[in-house]
């Protein structure tokens, strides 16, 4: 009896809201904070898993993200900056994000170029691009404000945590939905998993491989390019060199740790931002004092650990890594 | 015909590289002739900046390594970076900690420190890969932060040098530190005989022939009797403990300590030269030593021509980005057919 | 076959570096080391001279007293922490009169090359001095003092009582760790004089492969501390903490305060809720050395720089005229000695 509801599949989400109640019950304020701050953290990297799922579910393995990030946000700052308009620089970045999604498809596609090669030179080329033409001194009229939600926005705890955010994150969070849906429950869906598995049988029912490819990839690069306008126009309101900082990757391991499902990566990406939120909150209140590195490394070491107890195998797209050669007849 | 198209390739996609460059220094109104006379000059023209550049290049070949056997066993290994940053932490500790022994005692203790320390945090991913299915790709980036953190916590706290504020170990006892032969780093030569071991095993032997059909097909190297689970938890021990011989040459010939700032980046670039060199070992010795120079000589094409060393990623991206593509193959009409392909994706 | 391939290389090439006569930069630095010369270069710590933080400060030292004796300056931007010594040696070659070197961790560099090159003036900003040489001066700043002035400020400014910093990188760092333990003790010496209890100032450092570098980091951490209601926060680290600076000043009624230099200028996002920042005089310090070496007095040891907070700017009129005259009052008697600031 215990273990059928232990064994259950909501009991990752019962024992999540037991914890939240009890330490809400302590510190109303702290657990507020803590629990809207990791959405903070936490979108952006959910954000570009997703950039991973669009891509390697047909197939396409995007080592990637990282460059799209920079490059986007880079292209995002500097349009909004020069043009005085945050929604022109939002669509530049979306549309520099589909651009490196583009770039990478023509390499792995087209070209059937080694994918991990492909992703590795959009990474360094955006590295070496945005480092050499960056220019100090720009800075942009405003940043996306922060929505509150009338009425719902006033709700204790869900209303800061969920309806008190800038417009990206909202729509970011929309997408995140959207994708899932339309990747489980669409004929696009459908054909993108089948693009994905068995390409072979998709181009024999039909589904171009190669169209297929370079739409999917294309969207993933523009909604790189969001999150790199959201990184730069909503979350920071500026840039550097080297913005994306590393979130590209910590992305990659996301959608894996995810299962390769949008859902499944969102919760994996909010578990590390929960992570950081709460080692923020055990340096700000003080109340354990253990060396900062040790809870620095808790989301490392509870990932692998939760990896390695879940077991079961995790299998990526059958087809992916693999440039679709179509068979001569 | 046939080996100068293969040397062909490479040098087109630096002359296509240098050139586009040359047009980017341009555009910030700097002198590209002056510029790339004082990269080739610094890293080339004379003994100390080929002994400079051969010491840049000594960690990259042997991340390149690590990098490049994993790959040919079908892993791809992020974790480079984390495994040599345990290297280079436990060969500093038995460097300064271990006294009393000579130099050809406590200098290879201190190389085994490091190398054991690496393979220990590789095979960490190789176990939970074949054991329980957990990806490494996963595992290797965890790794990567944890080690960090954790080198960051021993380097300020247990393993601090006495009355020093900053994160860093004492430096290592003069009996572990590698000593320079005739002016040129001991290390690079220990780094290409491992390339040319790696090529070797990989061409001759038996176990690299069984590493190499895991990472072309499971189940084909399942069906034929070889272990998938030995070969993954082999090829990560060896990718970690080449990593972390990197790391301990790192610390014992050039750093002398540990200090987390200095050891950055060198992982990763060493994936970027086991894929420029298709995952063969012994084209990552020249990959490593383009890197190396360039990286190397940064400073003097600045001082000489006033232009950001930024420029040298963006060269190097395009040198991958040339070498790999099919562009120039096609019009030199070099068939590379199957090659082309390194990694094949992390799918299994 | 060959031969075309070849022709299109050269062609290629040639195109691209035929027309690249470009101007070289105007005073040149064959003078240096002659009586006629002087010649200062600076080497950064990784990073670059328009890191909107102490490259960026100390290189505009280096550039003004060159440009004020009639000298020639120039900067080598470090890519890599093992390339300190021969960065430094490339000045070394061409006879430069002062090299100098920027960051803590370049001090044994440093050193070393002061003794190789006993004729060349070394200044290491962020250095500590600890060799007999006399052409080596470390420039150090008490950046704890001016972190107990804007903790102080902070201290009268909060209405919540909660104050906070935001350091981007780890306390390992000494001058980080200095400013924030400076910012605590500052806010602790208001609150005693207020007779108020107000909770230990918090602080969040960040560890990691990033630190200093990560501005979205700085962002969301200052998220966490402003829906907890702090409203007095110091961003003490380079681009992670001008990350959180920028979010600070979206959130009404928050006041931030910057660091190293008065980031008014250098993070204009941060202008709404840029109060003041606690700065040390980099540029100046950097001056006066150099203007000691051309005037002969440049003793070597250790140099202490000044430091302070930054003006109010236009945040002037949120802050009471009476915790105006309080702080130029503390200020005094911080720099003077009088106050300690209770930070080792």
């Amino acid at each position: 009896m215990i273990k059928k509801y232990l064994g259950s599949r909501w009991s990752p989400f019962v024992a999540t809201f037991s914890v939240i109640l009890f330490f809400y019950l302590k510190d109303a304020l702290a657990t507020t904070s803590v629990v809207a701050t990791s959405i903070t953290f936490g979108l952006p990297l959910a954000m570009a898993a997703m950039v991973g799922i669009m891509c390697e579910r047909t197939g396409i393995v995007n080592i990637g993200i990282e460059g799209t990030l920079l490059v986007s946000s880079f292209i995002g700052f500097f349009v909004a900056s020069v043009s005085g308009n945050l929604l022109v620089g939002l669509f530049a970045a979306v549309c520099m994000g589909a651009v490196s999604g583009l770039l990478l498809a023509l390499l792995s596609v087209t070209w059937k170029m080694d994918q991990i090669i492909a992703g590795t030179i959009i990474n360094i080329l955006a590295t070496g691009l945005t480092s050499f033409f960056y220019k100090q001194g720009h800075t942009l009229p405003s940043t996306f404000p922060e929505i509150d939600i009338p009425g719902l926005s006033a709700i204790p705890f869900f209303g800061p945590v969920l309806f008190m955010h800038g417009p990206l994150t909202f729509l970011g969070f929309f997408l995140i939905l959207v994708l899932w849906v339309a990747l489980y429950f669409t004929p696009w869906g459908l054909r993108s998993r089948s693009v994905g598995e068995h390409p072979g049988s998709a181009d024999t029912a039909g589904v171009s491989v190669v169209r297929m490819r370079y739409l999917n990839v294309t969207i993933a690069g523009a909604f790189g390019g969001l999150t790199g306008a959201y990184l730069t126009l909503e979350l920071v309101g500026s840039w550097d060199r080297g913005f994306s900082a590393g979130r590209g990757f910590t992305a990659l391991a996301l959608m894996i740790f995810g299962r390769w499902n949008p859902l499944g990566a969102l919760a994996a990406a909010l578990f590390f931002g929960v992570a950081q939120a709460i080692t923020n909150q055990l340096m700000i209140t003080e109340v354990v004092t253990i060396p900062q590195q040790f809870t620095n490394m808790l989301p490392y070491v509870l990932t692998i650990l939760i990896l390695a107890i879940s077991a079961g195998k995790v299998r990526a797209p059958a087809a992916e890594g693999q440039p679709y050669e179509k068979e001569s007849a | 015909m046939k080996y100068v198209r293969s040397w062909l390739l490479p040098v087109i996609a630096l002359a296509i590289a240098f050139a586009i460059g040359a047009l980017m220094m341009k555009l910030q109104g700097a002198n590209p002739l002056k510029a790339y006379e004082s990269l080739f000059s610094s890293a080339f023209g004379s003994s100390a900046g080929i002994s400079k550049t051969l010491g840049k290049a000594t960690p990259l070949i042997i991340s390149g390594l690590a990098v490049t056997i994993c790959l040919r066993a079908g892993l791809f290994n992020i974790g480079v970076q984390g495994q040599l940053l345990a290297g280079a932490l436990a060969s500093a500790w038995a460097g300064y900690a271990i006294h009393g022994l000579p130099l050809f005692i406590h200098l290879p203790i201190a190389l085994f420190f490091g190398t054991f320390f690496g393979a220990l945090t590789g095979i960490i991913a190789g176990a939970l890969k074949a054991y329980r299915g957990v990806h490494e790709v996963i595992t290797t980036i965890m790794l990567n932060s944890l080690v960090l953190q954790l080198g960051e916590y021993l380097a300020y706290g247990p393993f601090k040098e006495p009355g020093q504020q900053l994160a860093r170990t004492p430096e290592v006892l003069s009996s572990a530190k590698i000593p320079d032969l005739f002016g040129m780093p001991v290390g690079f030569f220990i780094a290409i005989t491992l390339a040319v071991i790696a090529w070797w095993i990989f061409k001759k032997t038996t176990s690299g022939f069984r590493l190499e059909t895991v990472g072309r097909n499971k189940n084909a190297a399942w069906y034929a009797g070889i272990s998938v689970k030995r070969s993954i938890l082999i090829s990560m021990f060896i990718g970690g403990g080449l990593a972390g011989l990197g790391g301990a040459i790192e610390t014992l010939g050039v750093v002398g300590r540990y200090e987390p700032a200095f050891n950055a980046g060198l992982g990763f670039d060493g994936i970027t030269i086991a894929l420029l060199g298709r995952a063969n070992p012994l084209a990552v010795i020249p990959g490593a030593i383009l890197f190396g120079g360039m990286r190397g000589a940064g400073g003097s094409m600045q001082f000489a021509a006033g232009v950001s060393p930024d420029i040298i990623d963006l060269i190097l991206a395009l040198v991958l980005f040339f070498v790999t593509a099919p562009l120039i193959g096609k019009w030199i009409k070099t068939v590379r057919g199957n090659e082309a392909i390194t990694t094949g994706g992390w799918g299994n | 076959m060959k031969k075309k391939i070849i022709a299109s290389v050269a062609a290629i090439a040639i195109a691209s570096l035929g027309f690249s006569v470009a101007p070289a930069s105007a005073a040149d630095e064959s003078s240096c080391g002659t009586a006629a010369g002087f010649c200062v270069g600076l080497v950064t710590d990784v990073g670059k001279v328009d890191d909107k933080s102490f490259n960026q400060s100390a290189w505009q030292g280096a550039k003004t007293a060159a440009a004020a004796l009639n000298g020639f300056s120039k900067y080598i931007e470090t890519q890599d922490p093992k390339d300190y010594a021969s960065n430094i040696d490339l000045f070394a070659s061409k006879k430069y009169n002062v090299i100098v070197t920027v960051g803590f961790l370049m001090a044994d560099a440093t050193a070393i090359a002061a003794a190789k090159y006993p004729d060349i003036k070394f200044i290491g900003v962020d250095q500590y001095n600890a060799s007999p040489a006399t052409n080596y001066t470390g420039l150090g700043f008490p950046e704890d003092k001016a972190g107990f002035i804007v903790g102080y400020l902070g201290g009268y400014l909060t209405k919540s009582g909660k104050t906070a910093a935001i350091a981007g990188g780890p306390s390992s760092i000494p001058p980080v760790r200095k400013f924030i333990e400076g910012f605590r003790n500052g806010v602790a010496y208001a609150a005693k004089e207020q007779k108020k209890k107000y909770p230990k100032s918090s602080t969040v450092y960040y560890t990691g492969a990033n630190a200093f570098n990560d501005p979205a980091w700085g962002a969301s951490t200052a998220a966490q501390y402003l829906t907890q209601g702090y409203d007095v926060i110091f961003a003490a680290g380079g681009k992670t903490g001008n990350g959180a600076l920028a979010r600070i000043a979206k959130k009404k009624g928050a006041f931030c305060i910057g660091v190293d230099t008065d980031q008014w200028a250098t993070v204009p996002e941060a202008q709404p809720c840029l109060v003041t920042s606690s700065m040390k005089n980099i540029p100046q310090g950097v001056q006066v050395l150099i203007k000691q070496v051309k005037s002969g007095t440049f003793a070597g040891g250790n140099f202490l720089g000044s430091v302070g907070a930054a003006p109010y700017h236009a945040l002037a009129k949120k802050v009471p005229a009476k915790v105006k005259a309080k702080v130029k009052a503390l200020t005094a008697k911080v720099l003077a000695g009088t106050v300690a600031t209770g930070v080792k």
